[in-house]
Formats: C-alpha cells, sequence, structure tokens
C-alpha cells in the first residue's frame, strides 16, 4: 500500500495512505494531510496516481515542493523519495503503487496518540522566527511590550489604575482581590478577569460585568478601549505599548 | 477553610502504559502532576521522579525551612511560592541527570505541575503542557499557559485559538522537565475564595473534552474524588488516546451562617489558628 508519512525531527507525526483520490497536502484544515505551519501554503501540493505513476504537483506554492532537494512543479515518485514542504520531511513509501479503492469520505483524523516531543533551544527560535517571518498578523505583535491596564472611570477603588501582571485579576471588597472596591454594598468577589492565550477575559463573579453596556453571558474577551462595568465601578480596559 | 481532593488516574484506551504521575499530600494541601515523555517506561521513571522530588522538597522545607532553595529566587513570592519553585528546579536537576546517567533513559522528560494551599493563597508551579483550572462561580479559568509551540504561537497572534485546537503539532512542547540542566518554571500567586475548585490536570482530559464538559463535570459533583473519576471517564469517552489524570481540590467554609460568627469571634479571641491571619 503506497503511503506517505509526514515527518517532524524524524519522528512520524501522521502517515496517509495514497488511494485513487489525490491526497491533498497544505496548511488550511480541509487537506488530507495537514502540514501546520506558516512556510505551507493553505493549498500547497497534491499526491496522486496517474497511469500507474505516482506524482507530486505543486500548487503554486508561496515557497516550493522539493523532491531530493529539487524543487518541483510536477515530478514523478518513487519508493524513499523525500518530499520537503516547509521544515517538514514526507517520506515517500511506494511499495505496491497500485492505488487502493477510495473507502470513505472521512478524513483521517490528525493522530492525537503521537510522542509528545521538546524542541531544544536552537530549533525553537528558528521555528517561532519563521513562523514569525511567515505571519501575516505578526507587524503587529511581539516587537513592543503590551500593558494591558484597568483604568478606573468612576467608583471608589484602594488605587486609580491597575497593570494586569497574573493570570488572574479578581475585583471585588475582598482582602485577596486584586481589584479593591470600597464601600458598604459591594461583594467579595465582584467580577474576575483571566489571561488566556489569545487575550484577557472577563467572567462573572457575584455580579454580572457588563462590557460596552452589554451584561456579559459568559467569559468575554476584552479588546483596547472597552468599557467594563460592575458593582456600579466603570473601568477602561487600555492596552499601553 | 475546609479542603476536600481527590484524584484519579487511567492509561486511556488506547496506549498500554501509563506515563502519568500525581501525589496529594493532604497534610500540607500540597498537589503534585506529572505526565511523562519518553519511550519504553521511561516516560513513567521520568514523571514519579519529578513529582516524588517535589513532594520531598516541600516536606524537607515544612520540617526544616533552613533547607536550601534551588534555581534563582524571584522577587516578591511567598515562602510557599519560592519552596515550590524550589522543588520543580531541583526535580528538573534529578531528571535530567538520571537520563544523563541511564542511556536508555536518553530523552525522557515530564511536565510538571504542583499547587500548594496555604491559608486563602494559592502557589502554582508550573512547566509544560498540563494544567492548572480555578472554577469560581461557574467560571473555568485556566491559571497555567501552555508551553507547547502551538500555545506561543497563539500569544504571538500566529495562530487563533481555534487554530491551534485542529493543530497537528500540539504535542510539540517548548518547555518540560528534564531536557535541558536548568528549566524555566512560571509561578502564579493567587488568591482563595469559598467555593473555589482547583483542578490539576494532564492532556489527556483537555485534549478529549472541551472546557465547558469540564465545568459541568465538576459543578454537578462535589465531591472531589468521584468529580476526578468522572473528569477521567469523560477523557474516555471523548476517544481515551492519551494518559488522563485529575486532581480536583475544593475550598469550602468550615461552617455557615450565624454559627461562623460565633466561631470567628472565639478564634479571634485565642489568636486564630496560623491560617487566618498573616496577610
Amino acid at each position: 500500500m503506497a503511503k506517505l508519512s509526514l515527518m517532524f525531527e524524524d519522528k512520524l507525526v501522521k502517515e496517509v495512505p495514497i488511494g485513487s483520490k489525490p491526497v491533498r497536502i497544505g496548511r488550511s484544515p480541509d487537506n488530507d494531510l495537514v502540514v501546520d505551519n506558516l512556510a505551507v501554503s493553505n493549498d500547497h501540493a497534491r499526491v496522486y496516481f496517474d497511469a500507474g505513476r505516482l506524482v507530486i504537483e505543486d500548487r503554486g506554492s508561496l515557497n516550493g515542493t522539493f523532491v531530493n532537494d529539487l524543487r518541483v512543479e510536477r515530478a514523478t515518485l518513487h519508493d524513499g523519495d523525500s518530499i520537503w514542504i516547509g521544515k517538514h520531511h514526507i517520506k515517500v513509501d511506494a511499495i505496491g503503487d497500485a492505488p487502493l479503492q477510495y473507502q470513505s469520505p472521512k478524513k483521517t483524523s490528525a493522530p492525537m496518540i503521537n510522542e509528545t516531543m521538546v524542541l531544544d533551544t536552537k530549533v525553537r527560535r528558528e521555528m517561532l522566527q519563521q513562523a514569525a517571518a511567515m505571519g501575516e498578523r505578526t507587524q503587529f505583535a511581539s516587537d513592543r511590550i503590551k500593558v494591558p491596564t484597568m483604568v478606573v472611570l468612576s467608583g471608589k477603588t484602594d488605587a486609580k489604575e491597575y497593570i494586569l501582571t497574573n493570570k488572574l485579576t479578581t475585583i471585588g471588597k475582598s482582602a485577596m482581590a486584586t481589584i479593591k472596591l470600597k464601600g458598604w454594598f459591594k461583594p467579595a468577589m465582584a467580577a474576575q478577569i483571566n489571561q488566556r492565550d489569545d487575550g484577557y477575559y472577563v467572567g462573572s463573579g457575584a455580579k454580572t460585568p457588563a462590557v460596552n453596556g452589554v451584561a456579559i453571558s459568559g467569559p468575554t474577551k476584552l479588546n483596547d478601549g472597552d468599557l467594563i462595568e460592575v458593582a456600579s465601578i466603570r473601568f477602561n480596559f487600555i492596552v499601553r505599548e | 477553610m475546609h479542603i476536600a481532593s481527590g484524584g484519579a488516574t487511567d492509561v486511556g484506551t488506547v496506549r498500554t502504559n501509563n506515563e502519568d504521575s500525581y501525589r496529594i499530600v493532604a497534610a500540607l494541601n500540597l498537589f503534585v502532576l506529572a505526565d511523562g515523555m519518553g519511550g519504553e517506561a521511561h516516560g513513567e521513571v521520568a514523571s514519579s521522579l519529578a513529582v516524588e522530588t517535589v513532594v520531598r522538597h516541600c516536606l524537607d522545607g515544612q520540617k526544616d525551612p533552613n533547607t536550601p532553595l534551588s534555581g534563582e529566587a524571584k522577587p516578591g513570592l511567598t515562602e510557599k511560592s519560592r519552596r515550590l519553585a524550589s522543588a520543580v528546579h531541583l526535580a528538573n536537576q534529578k531528571v535530567f541527570t538520571s537520563a544523563a546517567d541511564h542511556a536508555e533513559q536518553r530523552g525522557m522528560g515530564a511536565t510538571l505541575t504542583a499547587a500548594w494551599i496555604d491559608g486563602m493563597d494559592l502557589s502554582v508551579a508550573h512547566v509544560g503542557d498540563s494544567r492548572l483550572y480555578l472554577l469560581r462561580t461557574g467560571v473555568l479559568q485556566q491559571l497555567t499557559s501552555d508551553h507547547s509551540l502551538v500555545a506561543e504561537q497563539v500569544r504571538r497572534g500566529i495562530l487563533t485559538a481555534s487554530e491551534a485546537e485542529s493543530s497537528t503539532m500540539q504535542n510539540v512542547l517548548l518547555r518540560a522537565l528534564g531536557t535541558q540542566p536548568d528549566v524555566e518554571v512560571d509561578i502564579e500567586q493567587v488568591g482563595l475564595f469559598p467555593n473555589d475548585v482547583i483542578l490539576l490536570c494532564s492532556d489527556g482530559l483537555t485534549r478529549m473534552a472541551t472546557e465547558p464538559e469540564i465545568a459541568g463535570t465538576l459543578q454537578s459533583e462535589p465531591d472531589p474524588q468521584k468529580a476526578a473519576q468522572k473528569l477521567v471517564r469523560l477523557a474516555n469517552e471523548g476517544g481515551g488516546v492519551d494518559n488522563v489524570t485529575a486532581i480536583v481540590v475544593s475550598l469550602k467554609s468550615e461552617s455557615k451562617g450565624w454559627f461562623s460568627w460565633l466561631r470567628r469571634g472565639a478564634d479571634k479571641s485565642v489568636g486564630g489558628n496560623g491560617t487566618a491571619g498573616g496577610h
């Protein structure tokens, strides 16, 4: 059975059999072989049988498809050939060569059983740099240090503004709260802000906060400039650079 | 504050060995979880060595506060946080040394997530992609950052959170115990409230179950031991392709209503029990 084996750092990431339908390779999740790296185009390449020969065809990818170190647009593949796409290596196993009967429209999902691995410092730096160089969104990211701040607009608190430095910031009257509210009827824990990978989320406590005048229905991602109101205190969420 | 806890672990439905390890030290309110990696049985060696080293160092520090600290101390940390950070540095050295001394263990490593509750203060030490969640007023909040390639790409704005969830690169870690002579340890300090629920879990849970499913299980099952077992079952029902471990810790007020006022007064008059004061 002919198959493609996606390798990374000499470890097997995924295997796909080559059937009667083309194997679509690329970054977008609807591919048969998803290579999740920004050096890889959404629709990068296809591998299929053509008149009994196994063929690879580049789909006009930005960074190219390489077979045994040679950049190709279309090439015949042989058993043991190496395809390189970005930093990923795809081994060609063409033993048998005969196309399999196409069986199921269900895409083989990524195996999550694969071994956990740790990148060494050098590879990590390279990968992140490469990812940064490729990322369309990165011109706004990482270079400048961002300081998320809750600025008090009105109401009694123990400071005028708070820089969010922890994974969890608690707003309330309690001694355990980060943003301390003053006044008789304030709740011990009015609301909370959780720092997640993709930003800061405000969640309910004893009170349901409103973001830009709308009461939240669950943890809500904060954007620069958002107005937050909880327990009659009004805050402005500002990301300073 | 009354603290109840329970833990459960399972090999899952696909793998043949369980590389996760955990320990609950109820006497200290210390909770430690590690997920090992490295072929054969060496993931188990790494995770159990890491967990035992952390527990031993915290017990030693409790017995003798002069027990030397390992690794550099960051400013602004409580004594418990410093001890916990030191314990993780020490665990890293132990796993690294063991792997260096035994050729067959080369490449082994582990994630480690530890929580220590002291009065109303929670200290969290963390390396890798196991997680610690805090469930408070129905909101599940992650207090650890995954040290994985995809999480780092999300933090840098290169991937969205949903792209990361479907990534084939989820198993690539940027940081783990035992792969370098020293390791950077994340420390988080959080003030706790009554009715908070803390969950420590390996990625075998978070990859098989959604956060709403996890939150729902924690909310519907008040008994921590049963909740931990239900979470393990949830992961296995979701596919169980990896080992899964969960430690659940719940905080309850010791007593309710007017009686607690009386008790609080009584505690004050005898100088408290040593956990309520000192903040």
